[in-house]
């Protein structure tokens, strides 16, 4: 078998190389520690991590509830709507949350737009405040509940399509009523695909800094870059990032191990589907509000919000160097989403077959990398690059540092978890039994991943590809100092605005963001649209 | 031996060539900075490129990239950096003649490695109808810690640079301990938790949220512009703008700055930049566009500027020393719960 012992050391070597950066993070742990650690550990850190948890604690919880609840109802009711809000609520993955926690103190802040226009309707004072501060722990994890819980709606999405009818029909008939169906029956089963979900919101949440900074809440990223930036002094901030990798990475395990290794593979052959219940009056009006609350809080009201500061300056936004920058943007993120879908592929394939623990390590390092703020890879990042240009070109040239496979590589590194996630998905679903008929009927390694295994993951393997491209998108920081000369994404140019807080002016690229951000989610949506089992229709 | 002729007129020519463009890492980012690139390079033919990111990430590609690194000119609003850079041994002194001739030593780096290119002040904004101007109008940075403006001070998070700056030069000037104490005080003067930007603490001033905010001096002018949109505007004409310690030291300095490289490729066309973005039409194009004050001495600030006061006196203590107080400045302010 000797194409397979090379299939299963083409993606360690990849591996190896794409987890570089994240290796020389770490190392930061085997420097010196300088003196800045007692003076974080007295007057800072344990705000820092208590801040961080309590974030991270709420926005689990508002997304868990979020995305399950939803996902609920539209699988299990039919109300009017519902076909639209179905594949509409994954439409906030569009927004990054900065720029939701930007649109929020825009409209929330004591003299912010909303306030403005419920003080103008109701004649009220100027001194009147309606609503509360959002410069609170509070708002932020309203921001990132309200931006990222589609995570959690498409996993649980899939997992009730999939939940079978019989099961529910009998809790229904020894007495249960559907919100009792719903959480001692429905979410017990569904948990581990929402903690799935759950575990990459919370490690772009933690890896945030944009949404924290400007409601100045300390957390441990907040912390990190402090201690970079005013403090001057990067090796403490690569050590406190690596601590975050680690304790990430902690949880990151015994989160599968939590889930098992996969022997709960189902076939999809003997599913049917379940009943689904028609909605009227006052439930259908509920139903129908549930749905509507996230798209409003994590969509529409920014767009709207956005809107009416793109229009307040007329600033010739949609020129050249727009069109020049979407496509930048675009071939950036269709290059990554491809290559993420790939490499896990290949990965999850090897780990089918020879599970090796170096493999299984250096993977699931690939996936907490989701965790590590931006610029500190790309920190990792440039160190790597020049180093593998003294490799190469031996101490004459620059070549591949601020090169676009810098780039690549970085938004790799960052995005792997959203494809891994939705792979490693797609092959729980596909049963053991196949791969042994198939090695019994004497299938190659190659045949299996290409005739058999490709074409059964198609959807996931989409859904990995547009969820990277979603993501992409909307990161920034990596892109700021790992670019070529003269580069620009959509997300640089909102960046350079929104970090000077000129929110009119970063209006407009911040739609773009929005826009082209779309174009993946559209095709998600689309995707979702189908994916209900035909019996349906 | 003829193939090694052929290679050497080769990268003779591949040389000049690249001699056509100037490499800028920049963190930096105004629009009407694109503007004078272009005219840069309309005028000389000299091509610019440009990188721009956070000061502290771009040196540390930089300093990664070594020897090799493209960059010839490092450009920052935070003086903070360009002491790093300095102090990492990576700028070069600059010998334009030009250059050295208008901008005064105190706003060039020690072994003149850097140079400012316009200058900001960090002052008191008040709204008249609220605070008397003889009040305030020998206000100095220290009279914030005094009780009489109990909840009645706004200013932003500890994590700013220009925050940061401000309390490095106090310490310079007023010893460590006194300006620990001062900054307890100005704590608890604080009417709200530190947030938002600059402009925001303005606005809350106009808004009567409280009596003084500390922020920079050309926000104002963006305010008045009209560019940030009508709000704002209305909002910056209720606020007026003091220059403090006017009978002492000065009001406080931060630059917009750069430098030339160690190993800059293009030496001499970073030396034409430079001199470039310190003659008299484009300093007056940049102020008029960033609202800083310029470092040419001919050129008047932007009109919107200009109103509060030209004359007013700075604080001549070098940049250079704000750099190595920063760190400093930052455990300072967490010490004293500086959020």
């Amino acid at each position: 078998m000797n194409r397979l012992s090379f299939w299963s050391s083409l993606p360690f070597a990849v591996l190896i190389v794409f987890t570089a950066p994240l290796l020389i993070v770490l190392s930061s742990l085997f420097g010196d520690y300088s003196e800045n650690w007692s003076h974080l550990y007295e007057f800072v850190l344990f705000n820092y991590i208590s801040n961080s948890l309590i974030l991270v604690a709420g926005v689990g919880v508002l997304v868990f509830f979020l995305g399950t609840i939803t996902a609920w109802t539209v699988t299990n009711f039919n109300f009017p709507g519902r076909n639209t809000f179905e594949w509409a609520l994954i439409l906030p993955l569009a927004i990054p949350p900065y720029i939701l926690a930007y649109t929020f103190t825009g409209l929330f802040d004591p003299y912010g737009d909303a306030n403005n226009l419920i003080r103008e309707i109701l004649g009220l004072d100027q001194d009147v405040i309606i609503f509360p501060s959002v410069r609170n722990i509070y708002g932020a994890i309203t921001v990132f509940g309200f931006t990222l819980y589609p995570y959690v709606y498409l996993v649980s999405r899939s997992a009730f399509i999939n939940q079978s009818k019989s099961m529910i029909e009998a809790s229904r008939m020894l007495g249960l009523n559907q919100i009792q169906v719903f959480y001692k029956l429905a979410l017990p089963i569904i948990r581990p695909a929402a903690v799935g979900g759950m575990m990459l919101v919370i490690m772009e949440t933690l890896s945030d800094f944009g949404a924290v900074d400007h409601f100045a809440i300390e957390t441990f990223t907040t912390g990190i870059f402090r201690t970079w930036y005013g403090l001057y002094d990067l090796q403490t901030a690569m050590q406190l990032a690596s601590l975050l990798l680690i304790t990430v990475g902690v949880f990151y395990i015994l989160e599968k191990n939590s889930r098992g290794n996969g022997i709960y593979t189902s076939s999809n052959s003997t599913f049917s589907p379940n009943k689904e219940e028609v909605l009227s009056g006052f439930r259908a009006f509920f139903a129908f509000s549930i749905c509507l609350l996230p798209i409003f809080i994590g969509f529409i009201l920014p767009i709207l919000e956005l809107s009416l500061w793109a229009f307040e300056v007329n600033i010739a936004f949609f020129n050249e160097k727009f069109f020049k920058n979407s496509i930048n943007t675009f071939t950036l993120s269709i290059g990554t989403g491809l290559i993420c879908a790939g490499l896990a592929l290949l990965i999850n394939f090897s780990l089918r077959f020879k599970p090796t623990k170096l493999i299984k390590r250096l993977s699931s390092l690939l996936s907490i990398g989701y965790a590590v703020p931006g610029l500190i890879l790309a920190v990792g990042m440039v160190q790597l690059m020049v180093g593998l240009d003294n490799l190469i070109f031996s101490n004459l040239d620059i070549v591949l540092t601020g090169s676009i496979f810098g780039l690549l590589v970085a938004y790799i590194i960052k995005t792997y978890a959203l494809a891994n996630s939705s792979i490693e998905s797609g092959y729980e679903r596909i049963s053991n039994s196949i791969d042994d008929s198939s090695r019994i009927l004497g299938s190659t390694s190659w045949v299996m991943l290409f005739n058999i295994h490709t074409p059964l993951m198609k959807t996931a393997l989409l859904t990995s590809v547009l969820l990277v491209m979603s993501d992409v998108v909307k990161e920034l920081p990596a892109t700021l100092i790992l670019r070529p000369f003269n580069f620009e994404t959509l997300a640089v140019s909102t960046y350079i605005y929104a970090s000077e807080e000129r929110m009119l002016q970063a209006a407009a690229p911040a739609i773009a963001i929005v826009l082209v951000g779309l174009i993946p989610i559209i095709f998600l949506s689309k995707m979702i649209r189908s994916s209900r089992p035909a019996t349906e229709k | 031996m003829k193939k090694i002729y052929i290679l050497l007129l080769l990268s003779f020519f591949g040389n000049s060539i690249l001699t056509s463009e100037v490499n800028v890492y920049t963190s930096r980012h105004y629009d009407s900075d694109d503007a004078l690139y272009a005219e840069f390079t309309r005028e000389t033919g000299i091509a610019v490129n440009i990188i721009s990111g956070k000061g502290s990430a771009l040196l540390q590609r930089l300093k990664s990239e070594g020897k090799n690194s493209p960059a010839d000119i490092f450009f920052t609003v935070d003086a903070g950096n360009l002491w790093k850079v300095q102090k990492e041994g990576l700028f070069q002194s600059i010998k334009s003649k030009k250059v050295l001739t208008v901008v005064p030593e105190n706003l060039r780096g020690p072994n003149d490695e850097w140079t400012a290119i316009a200058k900001r002040a960090r002052v008191i904004f008040y709204n008249p109808r609220n605070v008397s101007k003889d009040l305030i109008k020998d206000i100095n940075y220290e009279d914030l810690a005094n009780p009489e403006w109990n909840k009645k001070i706004v200013i932003r998070s500890s994590n700013n640079m220009y925050n940061q700056s401000l309390v490095a030069s106090l310490i310079d000037n007023l010893g460590e301990a006194n300006t620990e104490k001062w900054a307890k005080s100005v704590v608890n003067n604080l009417a709200r938790k530190p947030q938002g930007n600059d402009r925001s603490q303005i606005i809350a001033v106009a808004n009567g949220e409280a009596d003084l905010a500390v922020a920079n001096s050309y926000y104002i002018g963006i305010m008045l512009s009209g560019s940030a949109g009508q709000e704002q505007l209305e909002a910056a004409k209720k606020v007026n703008m003091i220059f403090p310690n006017q009978s002492n030291r000065g009001a406080h300095i931060n630059i917009s700055g750069a430098g030339i490289l160690k190993n800059s490729p293009n030496t001499n066309n970073a030396n034409l930049f430079l001199e470039f973005l310190l003659s008299k039409r484009v300093q007056k194009y940049m102020v008029d566009k960033s609202y800083e004050y310029p470092i040419h001495e001919d050129v008047v600030p932007s009109k919107e500027i200009a109103g509060f006061g030209i004359n007013f006196k700075e604080d001549q203590i070098s940049v250079k020393n704000f750099g190595e107080l920063n760190p400093a400045a930052v455990r300072l302010m967490d010490r004293s719960g500086w959020k």
